[in-house]
């Protein structure tokens, strides 16, 4: 595993895989019931992505891209900002807004994308 | 115009929601769904889709429009020679209130631009005259869309896209603009005006109709985002302008500023109004987002405009523009034949079905813009921190105590952490060289879960003293929590290459590139060595956390509690890391054996939050966090956990305590 290669968004992704099994977990994947793939750039957007799907159907996170048909929605983030996102130090909206997210696919399916889904880490 | 031809236009699906005031078109049930109105109702996706739906069959759109064209372009001739502008009385136009709003606004915009070397005066006088013939109000404010809390974001968005108020000093120019510039459907309106003015071809302004009708529609579903849509526009027409060739117009600010504008900006995709809908896929797609892409390009050129030239230039870019909507009309008419008219009502049934508007969005918006401020709060906090530098806290008490580092121990050690912080702070002022002044802050600061300034104040440290065992781990510490793994490891390897024990173990040439495998192979071989050193297993639950190995760092936690079981540090790394995966209520009896040591630990406290929120038991979450905060007002983190927590319990009466940080509230409403 080389350091340089890793995203901070990894660390996420990893416990919200964790995340998924717990009761929490389960019961965030019946309230959403949605797939979303979240594709994850190093430094600037479209550049180097990483792809995530975050499977609120069937409770999973896995790499790469979604292979059974299509995600309700996709969005795009550069490593800081899904961590900003995903961690409640950035609405989604207001990355929206300021570019700093693409989304394609449903708008309805994007609203539901919220801080809100993701565990937050702890801090040793 | 002809009946047949009137036929013709009854198969196609235009929006055109031309009230009757009286004569015309009487019977015809007044629509709500022209393009300029949606904001004038509350936001019901039902009824909105019928409405739409209603509009797909209404068509008229006859001579009215003749005359308002050439109604107009008399305005035009008289306004390019000066002239004051002399009203004339005209044949009932059946203007609905859209329409009217329409051109009242384009026209204030418009005169003011194309009257730039003129008063003020002059240019009320000429726009009243016109409205007044058109029996229109001149009420633009009154009508404005905008909700008048969001000055601010307004304003933040402008400058977000390089404006700057005008040469003029145009506030009133400016705030106008700005409403048509967040009303979702102005950019479409702009097309309709110009093409009422320019646009002989009846077929093409249809289209241009139910273009704006859908666009509208589409942008309602993301009506908490209005603006957002017409950046993707924006990013089109950029491309789409730089494909022209004249020189004069590659060089054009215009061009500059858009395609500035589009650049790694939002592209929204909304794949339901995909190509594939129709038989000639991808070209009518492209086409409609240059027409409309056009429509926006035109509020964003007028600011462009009040920035750099005056009415001459703007004249130079219109006919260029013009040039590139000439191509296009044409073809449109041909692609337009070919649509199926049927998929898009379809399309549109279903999507309101979908209720793809949900009653929250607004809320949403409101929420965001909250949000928004404290984020901007919160950045004005952090821009230093965020680049690794310490901020220092403004009016310290303790500037000029004789010995502010024995004071700062002091109240460390009675757990006054926010207190000590200034103490220390005071001490690092007095000798920046003091690294034990800088390091007991950093720890401070770490205590206190705000991670930026230990980082920073650890730098500090480091800087002065560059092999102090405990700096470097509380750096590689810090790092792990902040998600940043090559700093991370960087200053764990350094903490093992300075250490008197395992420095001879460890290669003495650092490599650029750190590999994780070798490094924790050394740090394994290192614990071997000493198994009674409760450093390096700590050190190797740091090292274990950064590779995600929860299981081995929960057992080098624990061999390190063994051997030292107070600390309370320990056992709040314990708990962090169960937490992290995911056995959050082992990690709440950690986090309790922490606080038991150490009742004023904020980080505890906020953790206890975190394990709280991340198995759903917000209530209980809410209490922790409002805890740590009231210990430390300044931990950013658990603000930011604590609003989460507080909408997904439904407190959402208590946003508002959050928002402004007003801790007496939520300590009252959340005692723990």
């Amino acid at each position: 595993m080389a350091s340089s290669t890793q995203l901070k968004s990894d660390a996420i992704m990893e416990q919200m895989k964790l995340h998924l099994s717990t009761d929490a977990g389960k019961q965030l994947t019946k309230k959403i019931g949605l797939v979303y793939q979240i594709n994850i750039a190093p430094k600037k957007l479209g550049f180097n992505d990483k792809s995530y799907v975050v499977d609120l159907k069937k409770g999973e996170v896995k790499e790469g891209t979604y292979e059974d048909g299509k995600p309700d929605a996709t969005f795009s983030f550069t490593d800081d900002d899904f961590v900003k996102v995903s961690t409640g130090k950035m609405n989604p909206q207001i990355a929206f807004m300021r570019g700093k997210m693409k989304i394609k696919g449903s708008i309805s399916a994007a609203q539901k994308f919220t801080p809100d889904i993701f565990p937050k880490p702890s801090k040793m | 115009m002809a009946m047949r031809e009137l036929e013709r236009l009854r198969e196609i699906p235009t929006a055109t929601a031309t009230t009757s005031d009286g004569n015309l078109y009487a019977g015809e049930e007044p629509f709500a769904s022209l393009p300029g109105s949606e904001l004038e109702h509350t936001l019901r996706p039902n009824l909105q889709g019928s409405e739409f739906l209603q509009g797909f069959r209404s068509v008229d759109q006859g001579p009215p429009q003749r005359v308002l064209s050439n109604f107009l372009h008399s305005f035009l001739h008289n306004s390019q020679g000066g002239m004051p502008f002399r009203p004339t009385s005209l044949p009932v136009l059946g203007l609905s209130e859209g329409d009217k709003q329409c051109i009242r606004d384009r026209s204030s915009i418009m005169a003011r631009h194309l009257f730039a070397d003129k008063s003020e005066e002059f240019i009320h006088s000429q726009v009243n005259a016109l409205l007044s013939s058109l029996d229109i109000d001149n009420d633009i404010r009154a009508r404005g869309p905008i909700p008048g809390r969001y000055p601010e974001l307004e304003e933040y968005w402008n400058e977000s896209q390089g404006m700057r108020p005008g040469p003029h000093g145009a506030d009133g120019w400016i705030s106008e603009f700005t409403q048509h510039q967040v009303a979702p459907d102005n950019p479409n309106m702009w097309v309709q005006s110009f093409e009422r003015q320019h646009g002989a071809n009846g077929w093409a302004s249809e289209f241009e109709h139910e273009q704006s009708q859908l666009a509208s529609i589409d942008q309602m579903r993301g009506s908490n985002m209005p603006n957002l849509a017409a950046m993707e526009q924006t990013r089109l027409l950029a491309h789409t302008l730089a494909q022209n060739k004249d020189p004069k117009f590659q060089n054009s600010k215009f061009l500059q500023f858009v395609s500035k504008m589009s650049r790694g900006e939002i592209t929204i995709e909304d794949n339901q109004f995909k190509p594939a809908a129709f038989s000639a896929p991808g070209d009518w797609a492209t086409e409609y987002d240059q027409q409309y892409g056009g429509g926006q390009s035109w509020a964003d050129q007028f600011s462009n405009e009040q920035l750099s030239h005056g009415p001459h230039g703007w004249a130079n870019e219109f006919a260029a523009e013009r040039k590139q909507h000439g191509v296009t009309d044409n073809e449109w008419v041909n692609e337009f034949s070919k649509l199926n008219v049927n998929d898009w009502s379809e399309e549109f049934e279903r999507q309101v079905a979908d209720g793809t508007l949900g009653d929250a969005s607004a809320d949403n918006w409101a929420n965001a813009y909250d949000e928004y401020l404290n984020e901007q709060v919160a950045l004005k906090q952090k821009s230093e921190t965020s680049r690794g530098l310490y901020e220092f806290s403004d009016l310290n008490p303790y500037v000029g105590h004789p010995n502010p580092l024995k004071e700062g121990q002091e109240l460390f050690r009675k757990g006054l952490l926010s207190e000590a912080v200034l103490a220390l702070e005071a001490e690092v002022m007095k000798n920046p060289e003091n690294s034990e002044g800088w390091r007991l802050l950093g720890i401070a600061h770490a205590e206190n879960d705000d991670d930026q300034q230990a980082i920073a104040a650890m730098m500090r440290a480091q800087e002065v003293d560059p092999t102090n065992l405990e700096v470097l781990l509380a750096l590689g510490v810090s790092h792990t929590n902040e998600l940043e793994q090559a700093a991370a490891l960087k200053y764990l390897y350094s903490w093992l290459r300075h250490h008197p024990k395992y420095g001879t173990i460890t290669p003495q040439d650092q490599p650029e590139n750190l590999y994780y495998a070798d490094v924790a192979r050394i740090f394994n071989d290192a614990a071997k060595l000493s198994p009674d050193d409760a450093d390096v297993h700590i050190v190797l639950g740091v090292l274990y956390n950064l590779s995600r190995e929860y299981d081995k760092a929960i057992e080098a936690f624990q061999t390190a509690l063994k051997l030292k079981p107070r600390d309370y540090s320990l056992w709040n790394k314990l708990g962090a890391t169960q937490a992290n995966s995911v056995q959050s209520a082992d990690a709440i009896l950690a986090y309790q054996q922490a606080l038991d040591l150490k009742p004023n630990y904020v980080r505890a406290w906020a953790n206890m939050g975190i394990s709280y929120a991340n198995q759903g038991m917000y209530e209980d979450s809410i209490r922790y966090y409002v805890r740590a905060l009231a210990m430390n007002p300044k931990a950013d983190n658990a603000w930011q956990y604590l609003r989460i927590s507080l909408s997904c319990a439904s407190r959402n009466d208590m946003l508002e305590a959050c928002d402004s940080r007003n801790l007496d509230i939520l300590q009252k409403e959340f005692p723990l």
